[in-house]
């Protein structure tokens, strides 16, 4: 039990339109991803889900019954925020403790409850302190054990890594991972960031502008992106995009190759380019090039390579199925 | 919040207390300002009516002005009030910005010191300050008053611009002394201007009790030349009694003044409080 | 061949300190603090400058005539303030509760209304009462009539075992808007992600407020307090324009401050008593000392302010 459904879910602030008929099959288990430019909204959608925020149209249904008039408390669900929205005032045992206490759930199961999130997240050495007197890392983890207490059916992130540093995310990204897999509930998550998606994620749903503009597995995603946007989203460093009249190629507006999927030669290849930059992250080198006709170009290598700026040098797509073709619109053409 | 998490039912309950006791707080000023304007008949038969035809007259507000030399007293008020301000603006903000600039022995102290006024009433010090005063030669001038607000102001008005002068960039004041500005020029060139908005919360904060003292205009400077507007209305209902039209219309002119001010600079006062200018 | 000077620099004495300073510490020092030092100092001498060590305040508590007013400002005073805490605090939190509503409508109206008695002075303030309540005047009565409680209606301020207190009402009804607003400030700054986490742990309606909300406000209810109990307990104006500076109905409405201005300045045939005005002075220091260190050590350390 944990399905939702959003069915032609529509929102709008006033005059401006934020979300255009969204839909969308989460199925049980299923950790989902909603992730997209900042704006795009994508945390609104997911505050719709919660209840702090009504829907201009469409339905929200959690375990296929109808939720749109149904209090957040009585959904069925948790939330992490991203600041943590711990209550100061109150111990991270009585923290945890506050749905349960609310919903007049006896004591001892209570107690049983609070002590498995405990165990879960590793924050029993914790349970007596105030959330001042906590770390950032360790704030978050009190706040996914405060959703994890409720059993919810459907858990819900807003960002709760955003504001921890580079090391503390890959941890607690770890541990998110762990918990959707002992506990084996619905998760829907947003972030900003394509590689928690990408980590995280059975399905991810890439939004951009308030529209859904692809929904699929992280490789799906990353090998078939349905269009322009998605194609650039996904991916790190960002897929080259070229204008297909100016490197002669015919029959598309756009022509798309990631930066890992092209080779560089000095002597032959399709296009040549000069050295530009070169950025040396240890395992792969990002090599920038500018091109006569069609920009600059990046390109991924693997290892150590050594190139001097100004050299010119010959790229070609290393197989025929990386280059990606869009048309006009920005659709991928098949 | 969503109609998940809200009920109609109490959002009408709340407006119902809320309306309540905007008639609670308005009632009392609004009887007055309508009677004001009555005659005498009118003020006793129907004193919710508003005045309309036969029951509107201006006799109150006549008999103040032949009585009563309230131009004076009004001018006698600004003078004090504005004076008073800018001292403790100017004063005020200079020390705020010594305690919160620079470190320098003795200014945990020195800052305690200036904090205590906050929670001590200057009131307490009467005596020796009309003794003061006196022996100054003071008493009975305008500027008796303006010392006494001066000292009132500056505490508080210390405390919440030195919380706001530790929010202004440090960078911003490196790069000034990094040009070669003096100490001086980066107080009124860089610091001042940023802090403007504290500025003007602080200005309503000691505006209002100075405007509205009558502990001090009754006892430092009650003559006919110094009075001020508070302390003249006093005097005026005191002595007139029982010549309603005169007192209200009295009253009325006391509360006008005020509650015009009040309508433009409202914004920034309640900006002020709620902003946690006053912890 | 330079040598290197390891000996530390010896600054210039930073004269721009003492010049921003010292106007405001001059002022504060020679109009505030040097009279209440000499006013506590003089309370130790008699009028004609003779030692007599707390010869004064022996006086004060004991003397028939004058312990008698004294005893009697300080129990008026004690009921203001009590007063003022059993109705200016609930009705406060009330107010600043249902303002804090994000969806209300007209917050701004309410919020501006709210505040305008506490701008007015206090003889104003006064006066209007007066009128308002005035017998012979007749809008109280003729209200409390037109809804059938024409017998309900006293001349309260005129009346001995009323007029403290309505006096202490019509401060509350001048003074809500302080309470009100730092409340209201209190509650401002309650992240509404907090209370969107309570939201989803079933935290609703009431039990919010008295869960999350109040708990959060609690500081700012306590700065309200002492700042109640400062101001009450150097009240004067408000008696002194409603009812005189005799405090009448026969003393009733007596406070400290009145107490002070008579004792000082005299009235009708008593003539003024710089030494005992001192006395009355200091004793009034001496409780709004106690009551803000009770605050500052007892209470505020108890007061978790608490980040976000």
């Amino acid at each position: 039990m944990g399905s939702l459904q959003l069915n032609h879910v529509n929102k709008s602030f006033g005059a401006t339109q934020v979300l255009f008929d969204i839909n969308l099959d989460v199925a049980d288990g299923e950790f989902v991803i909603f992730v997209g430019p900042s704006g795009c909204g994508k945390s609104t959608l997911l505050r719709i889900i919660a209840g702090l925020e009504d829907s201009s149209g469409g339905e929200v249904r959690i375990d296929g019954s109808r939720v749109d008039a149904v209090p957040p408390a009585k959904r069925g669900i948790a939330m992490v925020f991203q600041t943590y929205a711990l209550y100061p005032h109150l111990t991270v045992k009585e923290n945890m403790s506050a749905g349960l206490k609310q919903a007049g759930t006896p004591r001892d199961q209570i107690e049983a409850q609070v002590a498995e999130a405990s165990r879960m997240l590793s924050l029993d050495p914790y349970l007596q302190r105030r959330p001042a007197e906590l770390s950032g890392g360790q704030r978050q983890r009190v706040a996914i054990g405060r959703a994890v207490v409720r059993k919810p059916s459907l858990f819900l992130f807003d960002e709760p890594l955003s504001n921890l540093d580079a090391a503390l995310r890959v941890h607690t990204r770890l541990e998110i991972a762990r918990l959707h897999r002992e506990l084996t509930a619905t998760m829907v998550y947003v972030t900003h960031d394509q590689v928690e998606a990408m980590t995280l994620a059975d399905k991810i749903v890439v939004m951009n502008a308030g529209r859904i503009e692809q929904v699929g597995s992280p490789m799906a995603l990353y090998n078939n992106p349905a269009n322009l946007f998605v194609a650039g989203f996904i991916g790190s460093p960002q897929m080259n995009f070229l204008r297909a009249a100016a490197i002669g190629m015919a029959g598309a507006e756009t022509i798309g190759v990631r930066p890992e999927h092209l080779t560089l030669s000095k002597e032959r290849g399709d296009w040549a380019g000069k050295v530009v930059h070169i950025e040396h992250l240890g395992a792969d080198t990002n090599v920038y090039l500018e091109t006569e006709k069609a920009g600059m170009v990046t390109v991924r290598l693997f290892g150590e390579v050594y190139h001097d700026p100004g050299e010119t040098l010959w790229m070609s797509p290393a197989e025929q199925r990386f280059v990606y073709r869009f048309d006009a619109a920005g659709k991928v053409m098949r | 919040m969503s109609k998940a998490t809200h009920s109609p039912l109490r959002s009408i309950a709340a407006h119902a207390i809320l309306l309540t006791y905007t008639v609670i707080a308005l009632f009392p000023v609004f009887v007055i300002i309508i009677n004001s304007f009555k005659s005498k008949k009118a003020i006793f038969g129907a004193p919710l009516s508003l005045p309309l035809g036969d029951a509107f007259s201006l006799i109150g507000y006549e008999t103040v002005f032949k009585r009563g030399d309230f131009l004076l007293y009004f001018q006698n008020s600004l003078m004090v009030t504005v004076a008073s301000l800018v001292l403790v603006l100017l004063f005020g903000a200079m020390a705020a910005f010594a305690l919160s600039e620079y470190r320098f022995r003795l200014n945990t102290l020195t800052g305690l010191y200036l904090a205590l006024g906050i929670m001590i009433p200057i009131r307490l010090g009467t005596v020796a300050i009309l003794q003061l005063m006196v022996a100054s030669g003071l008493v009975n001038t305008l500027w008796a008053l303006i010392l006494v607000y001066t000292a009132q102001g500056l505490p508080l008005s210390i405390f919440i611009l030195s919380e706001f002068m530790r929010t202004v960039s440090d960078d911003l004041k490196n790069a000034g002394r990094i040009d070669g500005m003096s100490e001086y020029r980066i107080f009124f060139r860089l610091v001042l201007p940023l802090v403007r908005p504290a500025m003007a919360t602080v200005a309503v904060f000691t505006m209002i009790p100075i405007w509205n003292d009558l502990w001090f205009p009754l006892i430092l400077a009650p003559s006919e030349a110094t009075k001020t507007v508070t302390l003249g209305a006093q005097m005026f209902i005191g002595q007139f009694q029982t010549d309603w039209n005169g007192v209200l219309s009295a009253l009325a002119l006391a509360i006008l003044p005020v509650l015009i001010l009040y309508l433009i600079f409202s914004r920034q006062l309640i900006r002020g409080i709620t902003s946690g200018a006053v912890k | 061949m330079a040598t290197v000077d390891i000996a530390p620099v010896k600054k210039p004495f930073r004269w721009h300190i003492l010049v921003f300073l010292a106007p405001a510490a001059l002022i504060y020092t020679a109009v505030m603090i040097f009279p209440l030092i000499s006013t506590l100092y003089q309370a130790f001498f008699s009028q004609k400058w003779e030692f007599v060590g707390f010869g004064n305040f022996m006086q004060l508590f004991t003397d028939p005539r004058l312990s008698a007013s004294f005893w009697n400002a300080l129990i008026n005073n004690v009921w203001f303030f009590i007063i003022h805490m059993l109705v200016q605090n609930p009705i406060g939190i009330l107010l600043a509760a249902l303002l804090s509503n994000p969806r209300l409508r007209l917050r701004g109206f309410y919020r501006t209304v709210f505040f305008i008695p506490t701008i007015l002075s206090f003889v104003i303030v006064g006066f209007v009462w007066k009128l308002i309540l005035s017998p012979t005047w007749g809008v109280t009565s003729g209200l409390l009539k037109s809804v059938g409680l024409g017998w309900l209606f006293q001349p309260w301020l005129g009346k001995e075992e009323y007029a403290l207190t309505t006096l202490a009402l019509i401060s509350n009804w001048q003074f809500i808007g302080i309470p009100m607003m730092l409340i209201y400030a209190a509650l401002l700054s309650i992240p509404d992600e907090v209370l969107e986490a309570a939201e989803c742990d079933g935290i609703t309606g009431w039990s919010q407020f008295w869960k999350i909300q109040l708990p959060l406000v609690l500081p700012a209810i306590g700065i309200v307090s002492i700042l109640t109990f400062v101001g009450n307990f150097n009240a004067f104006d408000l008696v002194y324009a409603a009812q005189g500076a005799q405090a009448g109905p026969n003393f009733s409405t007596d406070l400290l401050g009145t107490l002070l201005y008579r004792t000082f300045f005299g009235y009708q045939l008593q003539l003024g008593d710089r030494a005992m005005g001192s006395t009355v002075a200091a004793v009034m220091f001496l409780i709004i000392l106690a009551g803000v260190c009770v605050y500052l050590f007892g209470i505020q350390t108890r007061l978790r302010r608490y980040q976000f």
